[in-house]
């Protein structure tokens, strides 16, 4: 009983102050003192996907962004998180805070210094250096999180996967990967979220020339279309809740979970 | 059936060393426990063999050909490992068949080699369980079944049974002997049991901090162990100072012993505690000492009984569990000539085996 009443006051609170959103994305005029809208509409779901609103443009952008992105980061994150996981090496401590620093200085504080280098490298305005710029706070989350995963994977497994004929390859694909799934969507989710909902970092470096749905967005609420800012809003979230929704699954797989280490 | 050949096989870890000087032949088809305590390095010499560590020094060579810098994929050495370490994403049939399917070969063939070989270590109809599903014993015989179905080499197993109960180790003991006489593969076991390493193997290599202080069968390391070291990691219990003249040992107390083996001057002698026989009455006889009971254990298999010779002389008798004693009671211990056994000081030092 306790349980599900709580279950509904976390969809509550998670989900009511969308509710106003998806009002607006569907009505014209809808003001303070009215308790129902004047007007219902499609008219700003049809904007959404017009060409002249460039929100699609926006929302390819993103995906494709966010997606690089993710793949970036656990392809250095996976060896990076391996190392600092299973061996011991000196400076492993302090390695790991300097990991944490992006987490930690504000992108503010270092904007003005990256601007100025991705210029000097004729890189400003371009679609890779949105993706580095991205990588900045992605990278260290990953490998901070598959670096956790790997500190409970047992490595005789490896070892055992290798004595039985498999090569590194094989052991990486068919051993190691299945076997620390969990935390690699785990940590897929967290970088492609970072990389989805940036915006000022992006802001600066895209030079106007990368337009991703944040800055759709934040164009939109500048102009005070509340109609069409709340579609865009919802259409916003849902790459990250359906992303979210499918890693749920991925996690909740039994299978995937006993591969962490305690057989 | 392959012949393994360890030399000055050589590892340090940090300034530590795990494995010094190692020089050591396994025959083809043979069954050998490198046997020593937890921490010697046996381990350590498994994992160079299979090809996970490399050794600082040394060569390691299967059938003639040095292997020292062929990955351990291309050893065809199989090794099965202490927590079994089924893959927990795979069924227990695909666990069988991983090696099968690393070396190609196609999904057909596989599964029935698979289901074959699931056969023989009498785990009919598991294949398509998981991991978790199954009891300490049935996975470590799947393990098992996964390292043989790739008809390796060699088969190296590190302390398989040390995590199964006493009744179930006697079985899987037996079983894995069944496995080797079937398949003829050339077995080396890592024990710390020395129980464990008599029983299962044709010869023993026990070693002590990295170093091998002896290679010979069970039934030598027993009767003839080459220091007090191994005599006491073998099980042995009675040690005594002794001034010999040939075959004449004199014990501290002025008794004469008779022993097979000539030597002059001073030694340390043994003799098993389960050769030791006991007598309620005197007896004219060479080596007949005459004792008191001063501690009866039974252990159910044997009965333990402490004797005292003389004022700080005592000596461990094993003797069937129907003979009875009790505290206090006079006997006379008899010391077969042929089980006296010795070492001089020369021979505790660490001697370097079995140089081919």
């Amino acid at each position: 009983m306790l349980k599900n009443t709580l279950i509904v006051l976390v969809i509550v609170v998670l989900f009511l102050p969308l509710l106003p959103l998806l009002v607006w994305s569907f009505s014209q005029g809808w003001f303070f003192p009215q308790f129902i809208p004047e007007q219902w509409t499609f008219q700003h779901w049809i904007q959404v996907f017009s060409p002249a609103s460039r929100v699609m443009e926006g929302l390819v952008q993103s995906l494709a962004i966010a997606l690089t992105t993710t793949m970036l980061s656990l392809l250095v994150g996976l060896p990076a998180g391996r190392a600092i996981g299973l061996m011991e090496f000196p400076g492993k401590a302090a390695l790991k805070l300097f990991l944490l620093t992006p987490i930690i200085v504000s992108p503010l504080a270092t904007l003005m210094g990256m601007q100025f280098v991705l210029i000097r490298l004729g890189l400003n305005g371009t679609l890779f250096a949105v993706v580095l710029v991205h990588l900045m706070p992605t990278i260290p989350y990953m490998t901070l999180v598959l670096a956790s995963v790997f500190a409970n994977f047992d490595m005789g497994y490896e070892i055992q996967a290798r004595s039985l004929g498999a090569s590194p390859l094989q052991v990486l694909s068919q051993v190691t990967l299945p076997l620390i799934a969990p935390g690699v969507v785990v940590g897929a989710l967290f970088a492609f979220l970072i990389s989805w909902n940036e915006f000022l970092l992006t802001f600066f470096v895209s030079a106007g020339r990368v337009f991703t749905l944040p800055m759709v967005l934040f164009t939109l609420l500048q102009g005070g279309n509340n109609g069409l800012t709340a579609a865009v809003a919802i259409t916003s979230v849902v790459p990250g809740l359906l992303f979210l929704l499918l890693a749920s699954n991925a996690l909740q797989n039994e299978t995937t979970l006993a591969g962490l280490g305690n057989v | 059936m392959s012949q393994l050949v360890l030399q000055n096989l050589t590892k340090h870890f940090s300034g530590a060393t795990a494995v010094q000087d190692l020089w050591l032949e396994v025959q083809a088809g043979e069954i050998l426990a490198l046997l020593g305590p937890s921490g010697c390095g046996k381990s350590t010499i498994l994992q160079m063999i299979a090809g996970v560590l490399q050794p600082d020094r040394g060569t390691i060579a299967l059938d003639g050909k040095l292997i020292n810098r062929v990955p351990p994929e291309k050893r065809d050495i199989a090794l099965v490992l202490q927590r079994g370490l089924l893959f927990p994403h795979l069924t227990v049939g695909e666990n069988v068949a991983f090696g099968l399917k690393m070396r190609g070969i196609n999904r057909a063939e596989r599964e029935e080699k698979a289901i074959a070989m699931l056969h023989q270590v009498q785990l009919d109809g598991f294949g398509d369980r998981k991991p978790s599903a199954l009891s300490g014993g049935q996975a470590q015989r799947v393990a098992l079944a996964r390292s043989l179905v790739i008809r390796p080499k060699l088969l190296l197993l590190d302390e398989p049974l040390s995590a199964l109960d006493a009744n179930l180790r006697a079985e899987m003991q037996d079983l894995i002997l069944r496995l080797q006489t079937q398949t003829g593969v050339t077995l080396l076991i890592v024990t710390h049991d020395q129980a464990e390493a008599v029983v299962m193997s044709q010869r023993i290599a026990l070693m002590f901090n990295g170093r091998l202080r002896q290679v010979d069968s069970p039934e030598q390391i027993y009767q003839q162990p080459s220091d007090e070291t191994v005599a006491q990691f073998m099980g042995g219990v009675n040690f005594f100072a002794i001034q010999a003249q040939g075959q004449q040992w004199k014990l501290p107390n002025g008794l004469v012993l008779v022993s097979q083996h000539r030597h002059q001057g001073a030694i340390r002698a043994t003799i098993r505690p389960e050769q030791i026989q006991v007598f309620t009455e005197m007896r004219s006889q060479n080596n007949i000492i005459p004792a008191t009971v001063i501690a009866n254990r039974f252990t159910g298999t044997q009965r333990r009984l402490t004797l005292a010779i003389a004022a700080n002389l005592t000596l461990q008798a094993w003797v069937t569990p129907t003979q009875d004693f009790h505290v206090g009671q006079a006997v006379w211990a008899y010391l077969p000539p042929e089980n006296l056994w010795y070492f001089s000081q020369a021979s505790a030092l660490p001697q370097a085996v079995e140089v081919p």
